[in-house]
């Protein structure tokens, strides 16, 4: 048995480099140095959903760097106001917020009717709101599980679809939804992150042809560890250990490698070289082995 | 006196897992939102086959639905050795032609109801191990199908959900498996569908309804994990899973613009 996962394994790996390296990229977005700044033209605009901290901040500030104006969304007036003058204060750019909750259905049309009633320019959308953690299915209530549902997809599915019509006009624009590594194959003790992740990185997949003619570009950001918040350090270490600690990076350098390689039309983006090779093991070997040994190493301490 | 519980159960691939069921002496619960269409399925599987069938009409994609549904059987101490979620939406629409509350709803209907119920009726399901749970995927789940952009992407969430539920139940006796079938042709619609995309080809993969019912039956009692009906789609699907996404992306966008 594991003889025959092996030669799978070693084929599959043969297939992928050859398919990789023979075949010419069916898209052809890969020309370099796409950034326009749009320098004297009306400011170009990026929209943040869950923009006030963690990663989705970090995205922000990468973003304000290059000069984008930017439009913030998250729950929380008081952090969304404390991003705004952070911003504001270290980057000649503006800052909109907007206090919405993702997970509610009325959510995204409304974010798209402000935006539409004030024609912004918007290049790019960035659909970071996500909820998950170390309790998951079996330890979560159905609400927190619904919800988990509503916010890491069904809000970058909504917000895509209503500000399109915006993202068309203001083409070449660009769409960068994130998912997690945890979205290439299932891991038992995150299960429904895991399988919500996943719909994720389909979806982006899939969008990335539907908008090809459009002249839109779909990112997926597919981070190993970031330790946004204490406790994820904490778990990372006792579930991953050392290669945990070693393919984790901060949200600053997660922020900014998606901005620059969603600029550059990357379709899939692993930041970190460690997280890079760990997520073409976990993609390339049979899904039934990877699964296997995420359940061995969740079920360490917690 | 054992029951296997059927969500989606009044038509299609879900009346044909509980026929499949009732000839093995299961007792089925059927749930499904068209009442008529129950009843009919009811007299259909208790004239052909010595069982008894219950009957629950509710709409799935309604979050209370699930929290009755696992009452019901609570009160009755239902001894439940089965569960099978294959309520689900699909179709010729999907992202980008369909508007939003639509999507919102093949999100939900795809997804929340097998999350609920396996969430409410596990309990019942650990009192009368060795017992089994068949999720009802696709083959799209397998890799991102653009022209099936959402459809896909929730099939893909259940497969996840099917993997780690697995390992996460394997303790209390209770086996998990997932049916991801090509081509059924539960609907004229369908099948007018798969002719004109797929062609020829796509014929050749379909199997029945009746079939695939079969089968994932036999497969769930047997405690396999993946059940993929029919051999040409079993190899379709090695290398649905095999090559990159973005190549099964493209070039399922690329069928359908050719049409």
């Amino acid at each position: 048995m594991t003889h025959l996962t092996m030669k799978i394994a070693l084929l599959y790996v043969l297939i992928t480099v050859i398919v990789t390296t023979g075949y010419a990229q069916p898209d052809s977005l890969n020309s370099k140095n796409t950034v326009t700044n749009n320098v004297g033209k009306s400011l170009p605009y990026a929209l943040v959903a869950g923009g006030s901290k963690g990663i989705g901040y970090a995205i922000a500030e990468a973003l304000a760097k290059r000069g984008y104006n930017l439009i913030l969304i998250a729950r929380h007036a008081d952090s969304l106001i404390a991003a705004k003058n952070k911003l504001e204060s270290l980057y000649q750019v503006h800052v909109d917020i907007l206090s919405y909750d993702l997970s509610l259905d009325g959510s995204a049309t409304a974010i798209a009717d402000w935006c539409m009633a004030r024609n912004i320019s918007l290049k790019m959308l960035c659909n970071v709101a996500g909820f998950g953690g170390s309790r998951d299915y079996l330890s979560l209530s159905l609400d927190s599980l619904r919800y988990m549902i509503n916010l890491n997809i069904g809000s970058a599915m909504s917000l895509t679809l209503t500000l399109l019509p915006l993202l068309e006009k203001n083409a070449p624009s660009y769409i960068l939804n994130v998912g997690s590594m945890a979205g290439f194959a299932p891991i038992p003790v995150k299960n429904m992150y895991s399988a919500t992740k996943s719909a994720v990185v389909f979806f982006s997949y899939s969008l990335r042809y539907q908008l090809q003619e459009k002249n839109i570009s779909v990112s997926v950001l597919c981070p190993g560890p970031v330790f946004t918040k204490p406790e994820i350090k904490k778990d990372t270490k006792e579930k991953l250990g050392w290669i945990g600690m070693q393919m984790a990076i901060s949200p600053e350098k997660v922020g900014e490698i998606a901005v620059r390689e969603t600029l550059n039309k990357k379709l899939v983006i692993v930041p970190g070289t460690v997280s890079k090779i760990m997520a073409f093991f976990v993609r390339a070997l049979p899904r039934r082995f990877i699964v296997a040994i995420y359940n061995r190493a969740g079920k360490k301490k917690s | 006196m054992q029951y296997a519980l059927v969500a989606g159960g009044s038509k299609g691939i879900g009346y044909a897992i509980a026929s499949a069921l009732a000839r093995r002496k299961f007792n089925v619960v059927l749930v499904a939102r068209n009442k008529d269409e129950l009843e009919t399925a009811r007299k259909n599987l208790e004239r052909n086959y010595q069982i008894h069938v219950e009957i629950l009409s509710a709409d799935l994609s309604q979050p209370a639905s699930a929290g009755i549904i696992g009452k019901w059987c609570h009160e009755k101490n239902l001894p439940l050795k089965i569960l099978c979620n294959v309520s689900g939406i699909g179709g010729e629409k999907d992202y980008l032609s369909m508007p939003l509350d639509d999507t919102l709803y093949m999100l939900r209907l795809n997804t929340e109801p097998a999350i609920a119920l396996v969430f409410n009726l596990l309990p019942l399901l650990r009192k009368n191990k060795p017992s089994y749970i068949l999720n009802v995927s696709s083959m799209a789940g397998f890799a991102p199908i653009s022209i099936k952009n959402i459809y896909s992407a929730t099939k893909s969430a259940i497969i996840f959900f099917s993997y780690a539920l697995r390992y996460q139940v394997k303790k209390d006796g209770i086996s998990v498996s997932c049916l991801c079938p090509g081509p059924v042709f539960t609907k004229p619609a369908i099948q007018t569908d798969t002719v004109k995309k797929l062609g020829w080809f796509g014929k050749q993969m379909a199997v029945t309804a009746e079939q695939a019912g079969e089968m994932a039956v036999r497969k769930t009692l047997q405690g396999k994990l993946l059940i993929i009906p029919g051999m040409l789609a079993s190899i379709v699907s090695f290398f649905l899973r095999i090559l990159p996404a973005r190549l099964i992306a493209f070039i399922t966008y690329r069928s359908n613009s050719e049409n």
